[in-house]
């Protein structure tokens, strides 16, 4: 022993000391996975995630979409992959995620049917499949991804925590499957949490500011400082949502043009008929359209449920009001009623009421390109460009200033979607970059073709248009403009999600 | 999809639905089985305890087996989605023979009748040799007890070898050499006890999950993992050695050296229990640290470190898998570890051993039963002793037993190629993925007279290229025995019907065996696997692998069993090889190898400046015949990738998610998805072997160990170049 190299203490000494350092800081090993007493009131359950233990076996994944009889393409548990440093001193960890059960869960919030509960005894955020009519709002609004669509249902779906298995004593199957008890269940003081919930942040996840996420991670020892996401290189193109697509242009269009029919009304412009009873029957196609996007459009009527919080069902309340009273006013310039103008007001402040509801369903934080006054200063874009247009072209003779609003609506709209451009370009976010780069890469002909359309079809031929034909060709063109438009609106926008693995279909090749 | 649907009236809320029974709680309705069928999960050989759920006679779910002593209550992956591989569109399902250039399905008469003629026409024209069997690791001990004799007394060739030769055959080759005989001498508790532990090219988090129980259990050890890659185990190291590739041998020298050196071995051991220690440290005097240092890439400091801690350790454990294996020197390198283990005298006690944690479900049944590197029960060919006893045992004259081992799968291929072996028997194998370099495999193939090919699945690549398929049960579907890595035979159980006409591989080698008028008298009186498991105890007692002690009724009381154990001792469910320090050779010492480090055969450079690796992920399973019907599995790992060090991307001009083709001298893989990570070095690149479709043995090289003949798959020179059927790059956002 008298031979052993000088070196032999020091090296012993620093491989044990690192040793004793990291062992100190791991928690017992028999550590409950679930909780042993019940839960006392202001607390809640949630889960804990240890990514010192996790070794990306994907078990949990497995054991979830076995639990809930899941199709594959349905992950309701998910694992992400992070890494950072340089070879050899590399850091690669993962990230299991469920749902983080939020104290402000947005999904329940912007759910306009009130499928959506934080559940009162064990603070769950729980989703009833028999109430959801599939519109999928809560899937925009979730930063962690967490509520999938299932298509085949028409309803949404999500983790549930197993509570009904924790009600038996029995740990949730993500947490049962764990090989190596990275996974559990715990209780958690609500309004400790809420003044510190730092722990719920975790190199590739959304900030958890967004809706208070309580899964509590535990993060390795001298994290790298570039870990993040291996996913961050590919993404996708999102829903294009085509009922909507249409729908909101044409809701648009038939608000503008009922500001325009009311204006025209009341400067004594006769014989308008044609064209509110026109922009009528769009706006009752376009909502009646609306309804396909719905998983299960039998039930649409519910989506007025949500009134207290859910900027859906506002919309949904906002447009009906402004038919009915575009019916109403439609109705009366028929018969030649007086108090149209009243009924004209109405319409157009309903219309305007409903396309900041419209946009308001967009502007959520968990997709960062829609989170911004762009989203309505597009919508009301296409109605003040759309509506006036529409009411020349069908009705014909009318002044010079409806030509001049389409044409200053063809302007804003074209600067909205620079300065947005601009905006997302150079942007530090992941997110808003990533959208950018779709725009100007896979999707930038359709980008060009739109920006083309509106200064080049939507102005010039609307100054031009001193013929019938030219005139529809502009309102064609410009149509079809933004119909591409709120395509690349809603394919374009990238969500903010928790990381996925490198190679997982989640996130497919173009 | 109905109107109901449609509307949204009907919300799939009955096929969504959740119930509660007994033995699952709170569940989703349709994974509540009628009843559960215990058995062993068929993918590695951790040896998992398992249950099939079976509904209405179908695999509706899969659990861990609770009571299992290997799996703890837990699955990996594979495990948990285990039930979807039964009932895959592409079951081989029916006996197809090739009519006119087409496989037309035909009944099992015809199949094997014509596979027996043939078999027997080839043997009378090009001599009894010229028909070669592949066979494979997935069957369970009684079918390779089974194949072995029909095999070699029923067919009389002893051109037999399995797939294990792909996998295991360097640690078998190994102990061989260093304790007299196979056997892995550890157990899986070991890795429990083990106060250090250090891990050789095994990537246990992806290619045996549920072993990382153990070393989570395990909060006392310091954990050293050797792998050129960040794996996901080296992230779980203590230490990570991140060596240069295929150096292992030359680190496990320098350790020795150090030893020796800082006199850190057990002298008392060394002295009582091995021979050859004087001609060691001789030739150890060469494998200096600063050298090591520079073959390895490892710091001298990082050296002592190692040195220092396993031989302080109370009890050292060395694991390893496919990183020592798939390599020309694997068996010295083995030979090497089983070195340092003597000379530390961390053997034979409770977390002291070296330990190769195997492959296949059953590699270890083929290896003790199976009759292919030896005769059954570790018996050996060249010693007229073991052959003696085995020719009484069975009642056949001696000179039936062949006297040497025929030929490694790799010389059966080569020897396709050159016409020698001109009938061949495939048995649940995928060459056609598996197999390095397959430009040699496809010329072999195709140079044979006949080709049969027994398999679970159709088609598969293999099965295409057949003149006859046999359709076969798979796991789930037939009875018998697997034995796993630490040596615990597990009872694997029937739980539904195999499709179709297929049938019990088992069943297909008696049918064989009557068709030849030799089942009397190669299985007398044989019906069920049972039958095969009783004579196997007899011809196994005495043995090291001794299995007298183990019969069905006891594995169905005490649940999984390890070997040794003779007929009369009580199963511990805790057995150590070596713990006398008496080893299976002559003189009962274990022999110090010198095993001499050389740079893998094809170096990069040049046209070709990478070195590809290749492995696992955790999501499948060999050539994915079977993940792939697991939609869940391919949801997780849907393709192929090929790992690249951003340093290196730059340079090429590539980036993330580029399609790319990976070139070396024998072959291109095409349109591999580029994954730039810091995981693996400049230099080096790194590619999974699952996928048909990207197969990177393509490329890997026909480079075998000379004594295992296990091939070289881990490195070989490469280039990576943009593919040309890249037209998607630009689809990157």
């Amino acid at each position: 022993m008298t031979t052993l190299p000088l070196m032999e203490s020091a090296l012993l000494s620093a491989v044990s000391r690192a040793k004793s350092e990291s062992l100190a800081l791991i928690e017992p090993a028999s550590r409950p996975l679930i909780p042993e007493r019940p839960l006392e009131s202001g607390e809640q359950y949630r889960f804990h995630f240890d990514m010192r233990k996790c070794i990306g076996c994907k078990c949990c994944v497995v054991a979830c979409n076995e639990q809930n009889g899941n199709p594959a393409e349905l992950n309701w548990r998910r694992v992400g992959e992070v890494e950072g440093g340089h070879y050899p001193f590399t850091q690669r960890h993962y990230l299991s995620m469920g749902c983080n059960h939020c104290l402000e869960p947005s999904c329940l919030i912007g759910c306009p049917v009130e499928a959506y509960t934080k559940d009162p005894n064990t603070g769950v955020v729980l989703h009833s499949a028999d109430t959801c009519i599939g519109c999928q709002y809560c899937t925009w609004n979730c930063s962690y991804g967490v509520p999938q669509y299932n298509a085949q249902r028409g309803v949404v779906g999500k983790c549930d925590l197993c509570h009904n298995r924790l009600s038996d004593g029995m740990a949730p199957a993500c947490v049962a499957a764990c090989p190596e008890g990275a996974i559990a269940v715990e209780i958690v003081n609500i309004a400790e949490w809420r003044r510190d919930y730092l722990p719920a942040n975790a190199p590739g996840l959304p900030s958890a500011d967004d809706s208070i996420s309580t899964t509590r991670i535990t993060l390795p020892d001298n994290l790298s400082p570039d870990t993040g996401r291996v996913d961050l290189h590919r993404v996708a193109l999102e829903h294009p949502h085509w009922p909507l697509v249409f729908m909101l242009v044409l809701t648009q269009l038939c608000v503008g043009a009922f500001a325009v029919l009311w204006l025209l009304d009341r400067l004594g412009r006769a014989s308008l008929n044609l064209a509110a009873f026109a922009s009528l029957g769009l706006a009752g196609a376009s909502l009646a359209a609306s309804s396909l996007h719905l998983g299960r459009p039998i039930y649409a009527w519910r989506a007025l449920k949500g009134l207290r919080r859910s900027w859906l069902s506002r919309e949904v309340l906002t447009l009906s009001l402004f038919a009915g009273a575009a019916a109403a006013f439609a109705g009366m310039l028929l018969l030649d009623l007086p108090g149209r103008g009243a009924a004209g007001l109405i319409t157009t402040l309903a219309g305007i009421a409903g396309i900041m509801c419209s946009a308001r369903i967009y502007t959520v934080r968990a997709r960062p390109a829609w989170f911004r006054a762009y989203t309505p200063a597009e919508f009301y874009s296409t109605a003040l460009l759309l509506g006036p247009l529409f009411v020349e072209l069908v009705n014909g003779g009318v002044p010079l200033w409806v030509r001049i609003a389409a044409i200053a609506g063809a302007s804003v709209q074209l600067l909205t979607q620079l300065l947005k451009f601009l905006w997302l370009s150079r942007s530090e976010a992941f997110e808003l970059r990533a959208s950018s780069l779709l725009l100007s890469g896979r999707l930038r002909d359709l980008f060009v073709t739109r920006l083309v359309l509106l200064p080049g079809v939507g102005v010039a031929l609307s100054l031009a248009a001193t013929r019938g034909w030219i005139l529809a060709a502009a309102f064609a063109a410009s149509l079809i403009g933004e119909w591409l438009g709120r395509y690349l609106f809603f394919v374009s926008v990238v969500p903010k999600n928790i990381a996925a693995g490198f190679a997982s279909s989640e996130r497919k090749a173009a | 999809m109905n109107w109901k649907r449609t509307l949204g009236l009907d919300n799939l809320s009955k096929e969504y639905a959740f119930a509660r029974s007994e033995a699952t709680g709170y569940v989703s309705a349709q994974k509540i089985p009628d009843y559960w069928v215990p058995t062993t999960c068929g993918y590695c050989s951790v040896g998992c305890g398992i249950e099939i759920g079976v509904k209405n006679g179908r695999a509706v779910a899969s659990r861990p087996h609770a009571a299992h002593p290997v799996n703890r209550g837990k699955l990996c992956p594979k495990g948990l989605s285990e039930h979807y591989i039964l009932e895959s569109e592409n079951r081989a399902k029916y006996p197809l023979l090739r009519k006119n250039g087409k496989l037309a399905r035909v009944e099992w008469e015809e199949a094997l009748t014509v596979m027996v003629e043939r078999f027997h026409a080839t043997q009378a024209k090009y001599g009894a040799e010229s028909l070669g069997v592949l066979s494979t690791g997935q069957l369970v001990t009684e079918e390779f007890y089974a194949l072995g004799k029909l095999v070699q007394l029923g067919f009389g060739t002893n051109n037999y070898d399995g797939n294990t030769t792909l996998c295991m055959a360097s640690a078998v080759s190994g102990y061989k050499i260093s304790f007299g005989s196979d056997g892995p001498p550890g157990t899986y508790e070991d890795l429990e006890h083990a106060d250090v532990i250090l891990l050789i090219g095994a990537n246990l988090a992806d290619n045996h999950p549920i072993l990382c129980q153990y070393l989570e259990a395990n909060r006392h050890k310091t954990l050293i993992v050797a792998d050129p890659r960040v794996s996901k185990t080296a992230m779980m190291a203590d230490l990570h050695l991140a060596l240069k590739p295929r150096s292992d041998l030359a680190l496990l020298n320098g350790i020795a050296h150090l030893l020796i050196r800082y006199k850190l071995i057990d002298r008392d051991y060394v002295e009582r229990h091995t021979a050859g220690f004087a001609e060691l440290e001789r030739f150890l005097e060469k494998y200096t640290p600063d050298r090591v240092a520079e073959i390895t890439g490892i710091s001298q400091e990082a050296l002592f470190k190692v040195a220092l801690l396993y031989g302080r350790a109370k009890a050292g454990f060395i694991g390893w898998t496919m990183g020592v294996n798939h390599s020309t020197l694997g068996t010295a390198t083995v030979n090497a570890i089983c070195n340092l283990a003597l000379l530390t005298g961390h053997i034979g006690r409770a977390g002291a051993a070296p330990m190769s944690i195997t492959g296949q479900c059953n590699a270890m049944g083929t290896r003790e039963a199976g009759f292919t590197s030896g005769l059954p029960g570790y018996r050996k060919f060249d010693s007229a002793r073991d052959r003696a006893e085995l020719a009484a045992l069975w009642d056949v004259d001696e000179s039936r037993l062949p006297r040497k081992r025929g030929l490694a799968y790799p010389d059966i291929v080569e020897a396709a190629v050159a016409k020698r072996i001109r009938a061949l028997w495939i048995i649940a194998t995928n060459p056609l993925v598996s197999y390095p370099n397959q430009d040699v495999l496809q010329h072999g193939l195709s140079n044979l007279e006949f080709l049969v090919v027994q398999d679970g699945y159709h088609p598969t690549p293999t099965t295409e290229l057949a003149d006859l398929v046999l359709p076969a049960a798979i796991w789930g579907e037939k009875e018998g025995t697997y034995t796993n890595s630490e040596r615990r035979v597990s009872k694997v159980n029937k739980a539904v019907e195999p499709p179709g006409d297929a049938r019990a591989d088992f069943d297909i080698f008696l049918a064989v065996a009557e068709k030849l008028g030799r089942r009397d008298e190669l299985y007398p009186g044989w019906r069920t696997p049972e039958d095969a498991f009783n004579e196997w105890r007899r011809v196994s007692r005495g043995r090291l692998c001794d299995y007298s002690g183990i019969s069905y009724s006891l594995l169905a009381e005490h649940g999984a069993v390890p070997w040794p154990l003779p007929e009369g001792s009580h199963p511990n469910g805790n057995s150590r090889l070596y713990s006398d320090g008496v080893f299976q050779t002559s003189d009962g010492r274990a022999k110090f190898i010198c095993a001499d480090w050389a740079p893998f055969p094809e170096q990069p450079g040049g046209k070709y400046p990478f070195v590809l690796n290749t492995g696992r992920t955790v999501e499948h399973w060999h050539t994915r015949t079977k993940t792939a019907e697991v939609p869940i599995l391919e949801r997780l790992s849907p393709r192929a990738w090929l790992e690249m060090n951003p340093r290196d991307a730059r340079r090429l001009g590539l980036r993330s998610h580029d399609a790319v083709d990976v070139v070396s001298r024998r072959g291109r893989v095409e349109g591999v998805e580029l994954r730039l990570t810091e995981i693996i070095a400049p230099g080096q690149v790194f590619m999974p072997f699952h996928f048909a479709e990207t197969n990177v043995n393509e490329v890997t090289q026909d480079a075998f160990d000379p004594i295992s003949r296990e091939p070289n798959y881990k490195q070989c020179a490469v280039r990576v170049e943009r593919s040309l059927a890249n037209a998607r790059s630009g689809a990157n956002a």
